[in-house]
């Protein structure tokens, strides 16, 4: 039964836990006492960008496609939770589980056909550069490499 | 029934303090990210004291959906969509909120240990009458999918309906929708046009 | 004493050495974690390096073994940065959360079978709770925060692109990754690691890889390895465009602990493998008195270190994938193939006239599916139509002084 090694299950994961904070929190003692204590310039401290300065803050808002992946992935988590202890119990439930789940896979199958059928889940190039601009053919390089070279004439 | 033992105390007030330690952080931290990471140490509290409960499998399951999806989109939105660092809170949005909220939660907390004192709750036994075999996951999947089977081919349904939700919150909007303050199309002269490539613009 | 109605735990009290145990286990395994990194770590550039013609590291102890040891003492030594920019205290907390779940992930692996020491019987194993499996998702679920808060609170463009990626990465294969576990267990019919193991006994018939039929084992393999952000699904480091990925601000021992985590993962999540498909310490065991404990430990250890040396094969054969394809793959590839494969082993172990229906039934599902992705990218190319998206903003500096002057001339 479970109760017998209750200890045995759960106070090693516990352990380990406090095992790996320990070993971690001594990591970041030892590098204090090791490490060297000056006072790190200006330049040191600024976000790192090869060198540049930067110039602006770093991006405050993403694609939108991001949250939606976060909500679909709720969604999925949630379903996919309940098969656990399907999958447990199968044998005991026979035929009768079989239909259950394939009712319930039928209703995550036709939510992932609605996602896809949306474009939801689609994170395709973003195709639009190209979009106003002819692509390139042979006639479009010729013109390129004119305008190329009488710009260097010009300067 | 089995006394509980000492370190059954001990585990279920560790778990109690991480549970309220974190529900302050929630809400006294000025930054929203800190408070969501509050909210996943009461979440990681009630998972101890799940497992004290020896709900073995509802622990995992409130690790594995709470703090690892849905506190992860609360995360998603928080950090990368511009939320202010520390949020103005002397302000109230809505005038009256706080002495309201106040009174309900007293009255909440009041008609608990009422509850409490005159019902006659049952304390210190198994949470399930039913007959369980001890291993809770097994025991959760026959009366899942055998009494409680409608719930669950419901809550499937209702799974499929927030998809649909999440879809249409997060669809672009209509052109017509669009205000006109769009930044304007760069003009690009016909024939200079192929002197760019999208190579060379995202360069 | 039963003043709050809780259940209990400790009901047999608690037995000075059952916990003494507990306590040699914990430390054995820390140490042979550790130990077992710092190997990764050396046999990673050593196989890297051979595959690529160079010579690796050579320099510190015989054949370079001691070079990560080296470089991790080096670590302890260098300045420890926090950037201006940063939340100090998310970013200190940040390699905790990854450092830590790593630790723990490891807890549920079955290294070998039973040993009896001083009367006492235990597993080779350091915990087995009743939902082992579980708390490996629990645990990779809780890494996510790590990488998300580490990119995050690092206050630099770079890192939080990474990890804005890296999340949503790890997030989608998650979905992936749970839904191979649900096939193997309607197999094995336990959440308990051990349970797993047991029901594998027998020849290699009865592993999971057979009894599944392959396919799991293989989006799993995959899944994880996206879980992992190993290539070639490594678009968090992707170096050309991110610098150092989300880890770029950490320095000193905090970057340390990152770098070990990533290793720890590795090796521990190809013990889970082992353990869900490949029968964990299964393998013949030669009758040996006094050493038959000896062969299960071997026999894990050689197939740990198989699917270890697969990993640093992938790194060094395949290119990194880009990021939509990578999206792509997951949700509309591995999540359909995984819910599929397990619908149709359910039907299979049920009997084979559900077998047949349930594989007809696929076969529409995935015509279905693809009629699904050719709207889907109709759709996607429609948006693009009305929107004046990338194309309406102003261009770049350099590119309008490009026509502009062009224009000029040609005038």
């Amino acid at each position: 039964m479970v109760e017998q090694k209750a200890v045995d299950t759960y106070l090693p994961v516990l352990l380990l836990l406090i095992v790996g904070i320990l070993f971690a929190s001594l990591s970041f003692v030892a590098s204090g006492l090791l490490a060297p204590r000056k006072k790190p310039t200006a330049a040191k401290l600024a976000p790192y960008e090869c060198g540049i300065v930067p110039d602006r803050e770093p991006p405050t808002r993403f694609p939108v496609r991001f949250y939606l992946v976060a909500m679909i992935f709720i969604i999925f988590d949630i379903e996919i939770v309940f098969m656990y202890p399907f999958a447990v119990v199968f044998r005991q439930l026979h035929t009768f589980g079989l239909v259950e789940v394939l009712t319930f896979s039928v209703t995550i199958f036709v939510a992932l056909l609605f996602l896809v059928s949306n474009g939801a889940l689609s994170w395709g190039p973003a195709k639009i550069l190209t979009k106003g601009m002819p692509s390139r053919t042979s006639d479009s390089t010729i013109v390129r490499i004119s305008a190329a070279t009488s710009t260097e004439q010009a300067a | 029934m089995i006394a509980a033992t000492i370190p059954d105390l001990a585990v279920f007030f560790v778990g109690a303090a991480i549970i309220v330690v974190g529900a302050l952080g929630v809400i006294l931290a000025k930054n929203p990210v800190h408070a969501a990471l509050s909210l996943v140490m009461t979440l990681f509290g009630i998972a101890v004291l799940f497992i004290e409960e020896q709900a073995n499998f509802l622990a995992a399951v409130q690790i594995i959906v709470y703090a690892g999806a849905i506190v992860v989109l609360f995360l998603f939105v928080i950090m990368f969509l511009g939320v202010d660092k520390a949020e103005d809170i002397t302000t109230e949005p809505i005038v009256g909120q706080r002495p309201i909220a106040a009174i309900v939660v007293a009255a909440l907390m009041a008609s608990i240990v009422a509850l409490g004192q005159l019902g006659h709750w049952m304390v210190g036994t198994h949470a399930s009458t039913t007959a369980t075999t001890g291993n809770d996951v097994a025991d959760l999947g026959r009366s899942v999918f055998t009494t409680y089977l409608f719930a669950f081919e419901a809550t499937a349904a209702l799974l499929v309906i927030a998809v649909v939700g999440a879809v249409v919150l997060a669809r672009r909007v209509s052109p017509d929708e669009l205000s006109t303050d769009e930044p304007e199309v760069a003009q690009v002269p016909e024939d200079l046009g192929a002197t760019m490539t999208a190579g060379e613009v995202e360069q | 004493m039963n003043l709050l109605g809780t259940d209990p735990l400790f009901v047999n009290g608690v037995s000075w050495a059952v916990v003494l145990i507990v306590v040699v286990k914990v430390v054995v395994a820390f140490a042979v974690l550790m130990g077992a990194v710092t190997m990764m770590i050396w046999f990673e550039r050593k196989a890297i390096s051979d595959m690529q013609s160079r010579i690796g590291p050579n320099r510190v102890g015989p054949w370079g073994l001691l070079q990560s040891l080296a470089d991790g003492i080096k670590l302890f030594f260098k300045e420890d940065l926090i950037p201006a920019e940063a939340d100090r205290f998310v970013f200190k907390l940040a390699p905790y959360l990854v450092v830590v779940p790593a630790f723990l992930i490891f807890t549920v692996v079955p290294v070998g079978g039973q040993v009896t020491l001083f009367g006492h019987t235990f597993d080779l194993q350091v915990a087995d709770p009743p939902m082992g499996i579980l708390l490996v998702l629990a645990c990779s679920g809780i890494a996510v925060y790590g990488v998300m808060l580490a990119g995050w609170a690092s206050g630099s463009k770079y890192p939080l692109m990474s990890s804005v990626r890296a999340s949503a990465q790890m997030i989608s294969y998650e979905a992936a990754m749970g839904m191979n576990v649900v096939t193997v267990l309607l197999v094995a019919n336990t959440l308990s690691t051990r349970g797993i193991v047991a029901s594998q006994g027998g020849s290699i018939l009865h592993w999971n890889l057979i009894r599944t039929g392959f396919v799991p084992f293989v989006l799993f393999l995959i899944a994880v390895t996206a879980e992992l952000n190993r290539p070639p699904f490594d678009v968090v480091e992707a170096d050309s465009e991110l610098v150092g990925g989300f880890n770029t601000e950490y320095s000193s021992i905090r970057f340390a602990l990152f770098y070990l985590a990533e290793f720890m993962n590795t090796i521990t999540m190809s013990a889970i493998m082992v353990t869900l498909f490949f029968g964990g310490p299964a393998g013949p065991i030669p009758n040996i008195p006094h050493l038959r404990w000896v062969f299960p430990i071997l026999w894990f250890t050689v197939k740990v270190v198989a699917f270890c040396f697969m990993y640093i094969w992938f790194r060094a054969a395949l290119p990194r994938m880009r990021y939509d394809q990578l999206m792509d793959l997951g949700w509309k590839r591995l999540i359909p193939l995984s819910l599929a494969w397990m619908l149709l082993v359910a039907a299979a172990i049920t009997n084979w006239r559900w077998a047949i229906g349930v594989l007809a039934a696929i076969i529409i599902a995935a015509v279905l599916l693809l009629r699904a992705f050719d709207l889907g990218g109709a759709r996607e190319l429609e948006d693009q139509a009305v929107l004046p998206s990338i194309g309406a903003r102003p261009l770049p500096g350099y590119v309008l002084r490009q026509l502009t002057d062009a224009e000029e001339v040609e005038d």
